[in-house]
């Protein structure tokens, strides 16, 4: 019987459960096995370790989307200074990263942004962009600037006649002649300045209580901003006017008109696939167009805010004044063109 | 001042709705402000139109608010905001797929705040949304537009009812329908089409008409939505009805007066008073209108043949169709409604059903139950005999289970009660047999069709079934076989009850006189309805009342009636002296000739029936018979919905049955009587448990619960329940003394007690 009870108590010893102690690791078990090895070196097969960081071009292409689409108000500023930098130190011949098709688009509604510093960046990058492919962009770029030039907020408007100041540099023809550039632009200045009047009521009292508009400081500027716009759209170009007097060419006259147009879309102004458009909308490509449509529509107001701010004297006067000196000549002539037609 | 002005509107600059509320003030003062708003809405817009699905709303003031701004305040410049409306509808038109969706809503309720300043108009607003409804993918933005599109109908037919617009937009579901019949978008006209229905909105012919092309349509579920609202479309108006008649009756003036009389007075609650004085009036006002005709959908069919056969063709017959079974019960109910209801002649209908009527067919109490329906006294017997036989042979058998023997007779039944001559003796007979079963229900459904047809055609019958009355009737040849196509002669429905009643009415007036209840004079009779019928007429008509010659025509009319009556008084009389004389020795003392109350029921049944057509062809109707005849008749439809059995012959039971089955349609219930084939569904369950235990809408104790009926009642509480809410400090004193009482004490406390509850109590009831 003895061996018997010692039997037993040999088989219950291989089933005895091990004690777990709080504070220690758990006992291995009898079958384990140490898995663990040490090498001089290690080979990963899958895994690539390039060395070079990211290549310059992604990374424009990621900072311009953090430019245009981050919600933080400081990263957008930083993610622009580095588009800046990155342009600015870009020798002169090297294309740009990404066509200007790309970027305007991403950040022209950063004109509207709501923070001050978003915009002056957004300017300085604008001024690295090349002059020659702005035209084609003047339209979208004009909306924005439309947008900010009536926007709630003064700051946004004064920097928006800093974006159409750009615009009017760069691509001057562009801009006075796109589909709405020019009727809509002035009718923004007009409500801009509180020249406008009601189409319909009849006004009682002359007293304006605009809440915006006559902005002190920034009356002046809208000023001198709407006189170099005028200016564009009311005086003769200058390569226009060398072309007319260009006689260099003598037996071919008008030769550029009858050449391959170098412009994108030269037959923008017949409107032939888009939807039509209204008086406001239309393209004024010719010089007497714009005068006479100006003439319509804006003359007087323009005349009376004018005088106005000339009896203020002061900066304002003085910008009143070029304004005024840009106005004669622009309309000088169209009395008579008015009269052969 | 004008200092001030100007720096109080420096705020307005970022604060539109600030502005909104100044511009809706003074709209002159700040036309300016909101010219540059405008402005900016425009360029907004012109950005977004350049890019619609890249524009984002970023920035301080978003498109969106500034449409919700413009919107506004469009009615106080119109001429500025001319071209606003069609810019968000060519908005809205091109881009609903791609905008974001709150930019989406915010157009939408734009558009329909517009509608409601009245600066676009309901059809140019539903012309708008109702393809954009149809088009859309967005879930949201279709359950907003069917919304606004509902809500947009109900408020410009809310003052009178607006046809032209109704006639647009119906034109446009019709077309939408009939345009596409196999596509899935025809589900709106529908959707439509079924609420304004509910609402009675919409009550004419061309609501049903879309309905009609609904069901015809190709798609599933447009079938399905147009047969449903055949099918249901008029229950749910009516519930609707009842639920908003029932609302509106919920105040209580004689309580709210006095409320107002005992709480403090105040400008609020004289006011909540007045009010609801005022709605009280317009219910009261609106009930004492005349009630809108409403006719059922089904009635407002212009070609329920031609409906019918499309609809069973197209649907059941054809073998392409995609319907599932459920799908083609509905068509097949539908169809078979309309069968019975407008007695139509569709005869492949019948040996359509023959390959269903199986006890294995899923849900075949609902195919027996659309055959019975289907049924109607024009259908040739020939085309239901066989499949009566099939029934009988299927369902009907010692073998089967009881239920399925049921369901059988009961269909069978259900099938002869609309056409009793679509069984033959043999079959009857063996029918009949099986009220000698164990089973309830069997026994149940059997016996129906013996009592049927000792009715309809008793010589089918054994002799020993036929019951007294028929084989009297047999034998003295009173009832006869109805031919096929043989139509009874028709009456108006309770008119035998206004006949009752006047002569009630009369019976009662006799006796204020102090004459004799049973007067038979003739003159008498004549005063007492000249009177009668001037009275009719006085409520109906002044004018009328005060001509001369209406009182003469009156007289001669009552006359003619009374001559009649004579004659019909010696009728009966003469015909049971005919009759065996079983019935004359039971009752001897009804011999006496001119009385109407104490004859036999049978005879006084008969009577009846002919004096109907006598009441109805001999005398005009005053409006205030009809208004009788009307509570009359709502009366007797009440007391048969109670239950209450009145002691009608059978073949007004009859008559009865076979009413029901015209306008209320047959459900698989009825067919399965008693008992269920398949197993009853978990609300089923629920319904029959909480039958009959009323609201009960926490788990209190049952105390508790009458306790809060009373308290809700305005009733006090009983003194045992007083006792028991008693302060237990206010009990020791008595429970300490009753223990130190004297036996004399206890004994007068008892005897007092007693003598109490003698009394009755300690005020006591006695001489009260």
């Amino acid at each position: 019987m003895g061996s018997s009870a010692r039997k037993k108590k040999e088989k219950k010893k291989d089933f005895q459960k091990t004690k777990l102690k709080v504070g220690k690791t758990k006992a291995k078990p009898d079958n384990f096995t140490d898995t663990s090895f040490k090498a001089k070196s290690i080979v990963v097969n899958q895994q690539s370790l390039a060395t070079s960081a990211p290549s310059s071009s992604s990374q424009f292409a990621h900072y311009l989307s953090l430019a245009s689409s981050s919600r933080s108000d400081t990263q957008r500023r930083d993610a622009l200074s580095y588009l800046t930098s990155q342009l600015s130190s870009a020798p002169v011949n090297r294309p740009l990263p990404l066509p200007t098709s790309i970027l305007l688009p991403k950040l022209l509604p950063l004109i509207l942004d709501g923070s001050s510093s978003v915009r002056t960046q957004l300017l300085k990058f604008l001024r690295l962009l090349p002059a020659s492919d702005i035209g084609d962009h003047a339209e979208s770029a004009l909306l924005y600037a439309r947008a900010g030039m009536t926007h709630l907020a003064a700051e946004i408007r004064t920097d928006a006649l800093a974006i159409l100041e750009w615009l009017l540099e760069v691509a001057k023809e562009d801009v006075v002649s796109c589909p709405g550039g020019w009727v809509k632009t002035l009718k923004s200045f007009t409500s801009m300045m509180g020249w406008a009047s009601s189409s319909g009521s009849t006004k009682w009292t002359s007293a304006s209580k605009a809440s915006f508009g006559k902005a002190g400081k920034a009356f002046p500027r809208q000023l001198l901003v709407l006189a170099q716009f005028l200016k564009a759209g009311l005086m003769e170009s200058e390569d226009i006017r060398e072309m007319k007097i260009g006689g260099a060419l003598f037996p071919l006259v008008n030769m550029e008109r009858h050449m391959i147009p170098t412009r994108s879309n030269a037959f923008a102004h017949l409107n032939l696939f888009g939807s039509s458009r209204d008086e406001e909308g239309e393209m004024y490509i010719d010089r007497e167009d714009r005068q006479r449509v100006f003439q319509m529509l804006f003359q007087p107001a323009v005349e009376v805010g004018m005088a106005n701010a000339k009896k203020e004297g002061g900066e304002a006067g003085r910008a009143a004044a070029v304004l005024a000196k840009v106005l004669n000549e622009g309309m000088a002539d169209y009395s008579d063109v008015d009269d052969t037609q | 001042m004008g200092k001030k002005r100007v720096g109080a509107l420096e705020k307005v600059d970022a604060d539109l709705p600030n502005l909104q509320y100044k511009i809706r003030r003074d709209p002159k003062s700040y036309s300016e402000d909101f010219l540059n708003q405008y402005g900016q809405y425009q360029s907004q817009r012109d950005i977004f139109l350049a890019s619609p699905t890249t524009a984002t709303s970023t920035g301080i003031v978003s498109f969106r608010d500034l449409i919700d701004f413009v919107a506004h305040v469009a009615d106080c410049f119109p001429e500025d905001t001319a071209s606003f409306p069609s810019d968000l509808k060519t908005i809205l038109t091109l881009h609903h797929a791609s905008l974001e969706s709150e930019l989406r809503e915010k157009i939408v309720g734009s558009l329909v705040l517009l509608r409601r300043k009245e600066i676009i108009d309901s059809a140019e607003l539903l012309n708008t949304l109702f393809p954009i409804l149809v088009a859309t993918p967005s879930k949201t933005l279709r359950a907003l537009l069917f919304q606004k599109i509902l809500s947009d109908l109900r408020t410009s037919n809310s003052k009178s009812v607006n046809h032209r617009l109704n006639k647009t937009i119906q034109t446009a579901l019709f077309n939408l329908l009939t345009s596409d019949r196999a596509s899935a978008k025809g589900i709106w006209a529908v959707k439509i089409t079924r609420e304004l229905w509910k609402r009675q909105i919409w009550t004419d012919a061309k609501a049903v008409e879309i309905m009609k092309e609904a069901a015809l349509a190709d798609n599933e579920k447009v079938i399905g939505g147009g047969v449903r609202f055949f099918l249901g479309g008029d229950k749910e108006r009516e519930e609707l009805e009842d639920e908003s008649s029932d609302e509106e009756a919920g105040i209580d003036i004689g309580k709210l007066k006095h409320q107002a009389g005992i709480n403090k007075k105040s400008r609020k609650t004289k006011k909540s008073l007045e009010e609801a004085v005022k709605k009280v009036k317009k219910t009261e006002k609106k009930k004492n209108q005349p009630h809108p005709l409403n006719f059922s959908a089904l009635h407002l069919l212009h070609d329920p043949q031609g409906f019918a056969d499309t609809l069973f063709s197209k649907h059941l017959q054809n073998s392409k169709s995609k319907l599932n079974l459920e799908q083609k019960l509905l068509v097949l109910q539908l169809v078979s409604r309309l069968v019975g209801l407008h007695k139509l002649t569709v005869i492949s209908l019948y040996s359509y059903f023959i390959k269903y009527l199986t006890p294995r067919q899923p849900s075949v109490t609902t195919f027996l139950a659309c055959l019975a329906q289907a049924t109607h006294s024009l259908v040739p017997p020939d085309a239901l005999e066989p499949l009566v036989q099939k029934i009988a042979n299927e369902f009907v058998s010692e073998a089967s289970a009881s239920e399925v023997a049921s369901a059988g007779l009961n269909a069978i039944r259900e099938i002869c009660v609309r056409q009793p001559l679509a069984m033959n003796e043999t079959l009857l007979q063996d029918l009949v047999m099986y009220r000698k079963s164990k089973d309830k229900g069997t026994v149940m459904a059997a016996k129906g069709l013996l009592s049927l047809y000792r009715e309809v055609g008793a010589d089918l019958l054994k002799k020993r079934d036929r019951g007294k009355t028929a084989t009297m009737g047999l034998k003295s040849g009173n009832i006869k076989e109805r031919r096929f196509g043989e139509e009874e002669v028709g009456g108006i429905e309770g008119l035998e009850l206004l006949e009752e009643w006047k002569a009630e009415e009369r019976k009662r007036k006799r006796a204020e006189k102090g004459l004799p209840e049973l007067g038979s004079d003739e003159s008498d009779e004549d005063e007492d309805g000249d009177e009668e019928e001037t009275k009719g007429w006085e409520n109906w008509d002044a004018e009328s009342d005060a001509s001369s010659d209406s009182g003469g025509w009156i007289n001669v009319e009552s006359d003619a009636e009374i001559e009649i009556s004579d004659s019909e008084d010696e009728k009966p009389a003469v015909k049971k002296a005919k009759l065996d004389p079983l019935a004359t020795k039971s009752k001897p003392e009804s011999e006496t000739p001119g009385n109407d109350e104490e004859k036999e029921n049978a005879d006084k049944d008969k009577a009846r029936e002919q004096k109907i057509s006598k009441l109805a062809t001999t005398k005009i109707l005053t409006p205030a018979d009809l208004a009788k005849l009307q509570e009359l008749r709502l009366q007797a439809s009440v007391s048969k919905a109670m239950g209450k059995s009145n002691s009608k012959s059978q073949s007004q039971r009859l008559k009865e049955l076979a009413d029901r089955h015209a306008d209320d349609p047959l459900t698989a219930e009825q067919i399965e009587g008693l008992s269920k084939l398949r197993k009853s569904t978990r609300e089923e369950k629920i319904a029959l448990a909480r039958e009959g235990k009323g609201e009960r809408g926490e788990h209190k104790s049952t105390q508790a619960l009458r306790r809060q009926k009373k308290d809700a009642e305005g009733k006090s509480t009983t003194n045992k329940e007083k006792s028991r809410k008693k302060n237990f400090m206010m009990t020791l004193g008595k429970a300490k003394f009753k223990q130190k009482r004297s036996l004399t004490q206890t004994r007068r406390v008892l005897k007092g007690h007693i003598e109490r509850s003698k009394r009755g109590g300690k005020r006591g009831n006695v001489g009260m």
